[in-house]
């Protein structure tokens, strides 16, 4: 299981000592096409590291239909699935499904609350890195949000379904 | 010395980890009118606030500052700067005289790159108030995105830009 963790660019900012106790605390898993790996309404979730294959994150919509927020290729850029659901206390924002086969490390919240309770510094380190996303995340939107109102007022050429495209990428579920 | 067992982002620090924090705080008080932090000036302080209230503004459109919270001791302000640029995205100015007590941005980055059990235990709670604002904003998101979906185009821009100020909270 270490060697899984190793493997993986997304704990490369723990310490080896610290990838070992979420080596500890990790569970590999493994979902078909088509399956869900978080689903939008369940309950706060536990973290996924996508190590190979690729996965769509879908919301749906009041008044019916759902639509693709972003497709992520676990062998590009972004990895992680579920962190805000690891920290927050209200559900999955969103379903997060297997589009070929899905190799994951599974941080299970129960464990994640245990190391926390329990003081480790892994747990805290990787709140840290969540915060941090999540900030970064937070900010860009009032950004993107506080643009396009400007854009509409001085009646410029505003783009509304690239502003639209633009608050739903990144999206964390 | 503030009592930080009353502010709910220190709650579940433990007796010497908010005595650490208490030794590094130094007392701020702003008067009514005073300003915590500046839009788009630096934010490189993180504030307990112990009593008084203050509001927080932004210039959203040039010219009109728009109110978004009234924010009411005992609480945090300069949260976001720690975490990411600290510069701040809006303007807080006390409507009370507020007895503060700050910390510098920089000091908290050097306990967390010390691994201070203290400055990583606050990093959490921070990050689980972040988290359910992250779900508030994906809710308010999936509203603007259904509304612009389901208008097409056809809906008022005036009505649209003034629905989303108001959605939008920030």
């Amino acid at each position: 299981m270490e060697d899984g963790l190793q493997g993986v660019r997304f704990f490369e900012f723990l310490t080896e000592e610290e990838r070992e106790e979420f080596a500890e605390a990790a569970e590999p898993v493994s979902f078909g096409p088509g399956e869900d790996i978080i689903q939008e309404g369940a309950e706060q979730g536990s973290l996924f590291v996508l190590a190979s294959g690729s996965v769509e994150v879908w919301k749906n919509l009041s008044g019916g239909g759902s639509r693709l927020l972003a497709e992520i290729d676990a062998s590009r850029g972004r990895t992680v699935v579920g962190e805000r659901g690891l920290l927050g206390a209200s559900g999955a924002s969103a379903t997060v499904k297997a589009v070929d086969r899905v190799e994951a490390v599974k941080i299970p919240r129960e464990t994640f609350a245990r190391m926390v309770e329990e003081g480790r510094p892994a747990a805290f380190k990787l709140s840290y890195r969540i915060a941090r996303t999540l900030a970064r995340r937070l900010t860009r939107l009032d950004e993107e949000v506080v643009e396009a109102i400007r854009e509409l007022e001085s009646r410029g050429e505003t783009d509304v379904e690239a502003f639209r495209d633009r608050l739903i990428t990144d999206w964390s579920v | 010395m503030p009592d930080l067992k009353d502010v709910p982002i220190f709650k579940h620090l433990d007796a010497d980890e908010r005595a650490e924090f208490e030794e590094l705080l130094e007392p701020a008080s702003f008067e009514a009118g005073q300003m915590l932090f500046e839009e788009g000036a630096p934010e490189e302080r993180l504030y307990v606030l112990t009593s008084g209230t203050a509001d927080v503004y932004k210039t959203i459109l040039p010219g009109r500052r728009q109110h978004l919270a009234t924010i009411q001791a005992p609480t945090v302000v300069g949260e976001m700067g720690l975490l990411t640029e600290p510069r701040a995205a809006a303007s807080v100015e006390a409507t009370t005289r507020v007895e503060a007590h700050g910390v510098g941005r920089d000091r908290l980055l050097e306990m967390l790159d010390d691994d201070s059990p203290a400055a990583c235990k606050l990093v959490y709670e921070i990050g689980r108030t972040l988290a359910e604002r992250m779900a508030h904003t994906n809710a308010t998101v999936a509203e603007v995105v259904a509304r612009l979906e389901n208008s097409r185009g056809s809906e008022d821009i005036d009505v649209f830009r003034d629905q989303l100020v108001q959605d939008w909270g920030f």
